[in-house]
C-alpha cells in the first residue's frame, strides 16, 4: 500500500501543473486540457481515498466528475469553434473587446 | 427490478417526490428540445418566440410544486427540502420568469428566439432547484455544473456579435478553472476525513475532530472550496469576470445573471458555511471577513467610474453581493439565512426593474450609455419614474424597499459583532448612492437629444409599471418583512440519515 501522503503529493502536483497551464498558456484548447488535469487530479484523490476507507462513495463520485468533464468539454469546443469561426485564432490574449 | 442496483429503485421511488419541479423542468425542456420543435411544432424562425408562452407555463408549474413540496430529507442524504431550500427555489424560479419575460419580441433584445434558448433556461433553473437543497458535497458540486453549462451557452447566445462569444468564453474559461479548484477542495476534505464522506452533516462533525492533526488539508480544503463559490456569486478578488460577461451578454440573460444564479450559489453559501464547515468557523471566518469587504469597496468604487449602465450595474452588483455575504459570516445560521433570503428578495424586483428599463431603452436603439439617459424624464415620464424608483431602492434610500434588506442584514452583522464591516458597509452604500443618484441627474435635468419617441407599447407598459408598483408598495411593508419570515424553519433539525450501505468487500 502505498502512504497516503505520497497519493496527496502526486494530486497536489498534478493539480498545479493544470493550475499553472490554465495562467500561462494562452490557447484556449490546452486551456481547456489543462482544467482536464485539474479535474483528474481531484479524481485520483477521491479513488485513493475512497479504496483506503473501503467504500465506493468516492470512486462514484470518480466516475461522475469524468462524465461531467466530457459535457464540459462539449461546451467548451463548441464556444472555441464559435470563437474561430468568427476571429479566425483561439489565442486568450486577442479576446478583447470587452474591457473598462 | 434489475439485480445489478438492489435497492436503486425503491430509494428513487421513495424520495422522488422531494423532486417533482426539478423533474418537471427537465423533461420538458428534453420534449421542447426534440419532439416538439422539430416534429410536434415546427414553427418557423419568426414563430419562435412563441416557445415563451410554455416555457413560462411549465415556470409557473413548478413554482407551485416547489412550494408544496414535503420537507425532508432523501437521496442517501444528500438532497434536503426545508425552508432554505424552499425560500431560495423561489427566488431562483421568479427570475427565471423575468427572464423569459423580459426576452419577449416586443423588447427586441435578441436577435434570434429560438426552442434552444428556452429549454436551456430551464435546465439552469433545475441546476439551481438541485443546488439550493443539496446537502452533500457531491450533489452541490454537480448541480452547480449543470446550472453552470446552460448559462456558458446562454451568454454566448449571441453569437452573431463577437462581444457575445467573447463574453461566453470568459466565463467558460474561468468557470470551469474556478470548478477545477472547487473539486479539487473537496477532494482534499475528502481525503482529511479519511475517505468516508462528503455529506455536510458528518462532515461538521468530521472536521472539527481531524482539524487539530490535519489542519493543513481542512484548510486548504475550506479555502479551496471557498475560492470557487466566490467565483460563482462573483465576489472581489474572483470578480474579473462578470463585468465583461455582464456587458457581453443578452441583457435578458444579464438580469437573469445577477439574480437567479446568485441566489442559488448564496444558498449553497449559507448551506456550507452554517451546516457544513459551522464547527471550524476559525478557518474560513477572516478569509470571508476579507471577501467581504472587499467585494463592497471595490463594486462601489469600480462602478463609479463606468460609462455604460450594464457595466454600473455589474459592478453594484458585486457589493450587493458584499452585503449579502455579511448574512453569510452571521454565526446565527437562522437569522443570516434569513436576512440574506430578505435582501435577496428585495434585491431580485429592483434589480430586474432597472434591467427592464435598460431592455426597453435598448430595444429602441435609444443606447445604454449613462449619457444615452439625457432628459428621460421629459421622453419617457413612465420609464424615468420606474427607473428613480429602482435605483433608488437599489441605492438603499430609507423610505424605499431596498432599504429594508440593508437595514436587516446590517442590523443581524451588528448583533454579531462585524461592527468594521457594517462601518465599511455604510460608507459606501454612501458611495453607491452617488452613482446611482448620477443617473438619475442625467434623467431629470439634463436636455434631451433631439429625435423622435416612439410611444410605449402595452406590454413594456404594463411589465414596467407593474415592477414599480410592487416595489412602492413592498416599501409600505418593509417593516414587517422580518416578522413574516420569523416562522419559516430555515434549517431543519436533522433526523438521523438512512443512508444506502454499499461497501467492496
Amino acid at each position: 500500500m502505498v502512504s497516503m501522503n505520497a497519493v496527496l503529493l502526486i494530486s497536489f502536483l498534478l493539480w498545479s501543473v493544470g493550475v499553472a497551464g490554465v495562467l500561462i498558456r494562452r490557447n484556449a484548447l490546452v486551456i481547456l486540457m489543462c482544467v482536464e488535469l485539474m479535474l483528474n487530479a481531484a479524481n485520483l484523490n477521491f479513488i485513493a481515498f475512497a479504496r483506503l476507507s473501503g467504500t465506493v462513495h468516492g470512486q462514484a463520485f470518480a466516475l461522475l466528475v469524468m462524465g461531467f468533464a466530457a459535457a464540459e468539454v462539449a461546451v467548451g469546443l463548441a464556444l472555441v469553434v464559435a470563437l474561430y469561426r468568427k476571429k479566425g485564432n483561439i489565442q486568450v490574449d486577442e479576446i478583447n473587446l470587452l474591457k473598462g | 427490478m434489475p439485480s445489478f442496483a438492489p435497492g436503486l429503485w425503491e430509494n428513487l421511488s421513495h424520495d422522488i417526490h422531494y423532486i417533482w419541479p426539478h423533474i418537471l423542468l427537465m423533461v420538458s425542456g428534453l420534449l421542447m428540445l426534440w419532439p416538439l420543435d422539430t416534429w410536434l411544432l415546427p414553427w418557423t424562425k419568426a414563430e419562435k418566440h412563441k416557445w415563451a408562452i410554455p416555457t413560462m407555463a411549465i415556470l409557473v408549474v413548478s413554482l407551485v410544486l416547489s412550494i408544496y413540496t414535503p420537507n425532508g430529507l432523501g437521496f442517501s442524504a444528500m438532497y434536503k427540502v426545508d425552508g432554505l431550500a424552499k425560500g431560495f427555489q423561489v427566488l431562483c424560479i421568479l427570475a427565471s420568469i423575468f427572464a423569459v419575460m423580459l426576452s419577449q419580441k416586443v423588447l427586441g433584445a435578441l436577435v434570434e428566439h429560438t426552442a434552444e434558448y428556452y429549454a436551456l433556461i430551464l435546465f439552469a433553473t433545475s441546476g439551481m432547484l438541485f443546488m439550493c437543497g443539496a446537502v452533500d458535497l457531491v450533489t452541490i458540486y454537480f448541480s452547480i455544473e449543470l446550472m453552470a453549462l446552460c448559462i456558458y451557452i446562454l451568454v454566448a447566445y449571441l453569437r452573431q456579435q463577437e462581444r457575445g462569444i467573447e463574453a461566453g468564453m470568459k466565463y467558460f474559461l474561468l468557470g470551469a478553472f474556478s470548478s477545477g479548484i472547487m473539486l479539487f477542495g473537496i477532494s482534499l476534505l475528502f481525503a482529511a476525513t479519511g475517505g468516508i464522506t462528503t455529506n455536510l452533516t458528518e462532515l461538521n462533525q468530521k472536521l472539527a475532530v481531524v482539524s487539530q492533526d490535519k489542519s493543513l488539508l481542512v484548510y486548504s480544503g475550506v479555502l479551496m472550496v471557498l475560492v470557487g463559490l466566490c467565483f460563482k456569486v462573483a465576489a472581489v478578488p474572483f470578480h474579473m469576470w462578470s463585468p465583461d460577461v455582464y456587458d457581453g451578454a443578452p441583457t435578458p440573460i444579464t438580469a437573469w445573471l445577477a439574480t437567479a444564479p446568485k441566489a442559488a450559489s448564496l444558498a449553497v453559501f449559507l448551506r456550507v458555511f452554517g451546516t457544513g464547515f459551522h464547527s471550524i468557523s476559525y478557518e474560513w471566518e477572516a478569509p470571508l471577513m476579507l471577501i467581504c469587504g472587499a467585494s463592497m469597496i471595490l463594486g462601489n468604487v469600480a462602478a463609479i467610474k463606468q460609462q455604460s449602465l450594464k457595466r454600473l450595474l455589474a459592478y453594484s452588483s458585486i457589493a450587493h453581493v458584499g452585503y449579502m455575504l455579511l448574512g453569510v459570516l452571521s454565526r446565527d445560521a437562522q437569522a443570516g439565512a434569513q436576512a440574506v433570503w430578505l435582501y435577496m428578495l428585495l434585491y431580485l424586483f429592483m434589480n430586474t426593474g432597472a434591467f427592464a428599463v435598460l431592455i426597453y431603452l435598448q430595444g429602441k436603439n435609444e443606447g445604454e450609455r449613462i449619457e444615452d439617459f439625457a432628459g428621460m424624464g421629459k421622453r419617457h415620464p413612465v420609464l424615468a419614474f420606474s427607473m428613480l424608483v429602482f435605483l433608488l431602492s437599489l441605492a438603499g434610500i430609507p423610505p424605499f424597499i431596498g432599504f429594508f434588506g440593508k437595514f436587516y442584514i446590517f442590523l443581524l452583522a451588528v448583533e454579531q459583532g462585524f461592527t468594521t464591516l457594517v462601518v465599511i458597509a455604510l460608507l459606501t452604500s454612501a458611495v453607491s448612492a452617488f452613482y446611482y443618484l448620477e443617473v438619475v441627474k442625467q434623467m431629470y435635468f439634463k436636455e434631451p437629444a433631439e429625435g423622435e419617441v416612439e410611444p410605449m407599447d402595452s406590454y413594456s407598459k404594463f411589465l414596467i409599471s407593474t415592477a414599480c408598483a410592487l416595489v412602492l408598495v413592498g416599501t409600505a411593508f418593509g417593516p414587517q418583512l422580518l416578522k413574516w419570515t420569523d416562522d419559516i424553519r430555515w434549517f431543519e433539525k436533522e433526523a438521523p440519515a438512512v443512508v444506502m450501505e454499499f461497501s467492496n468487500k
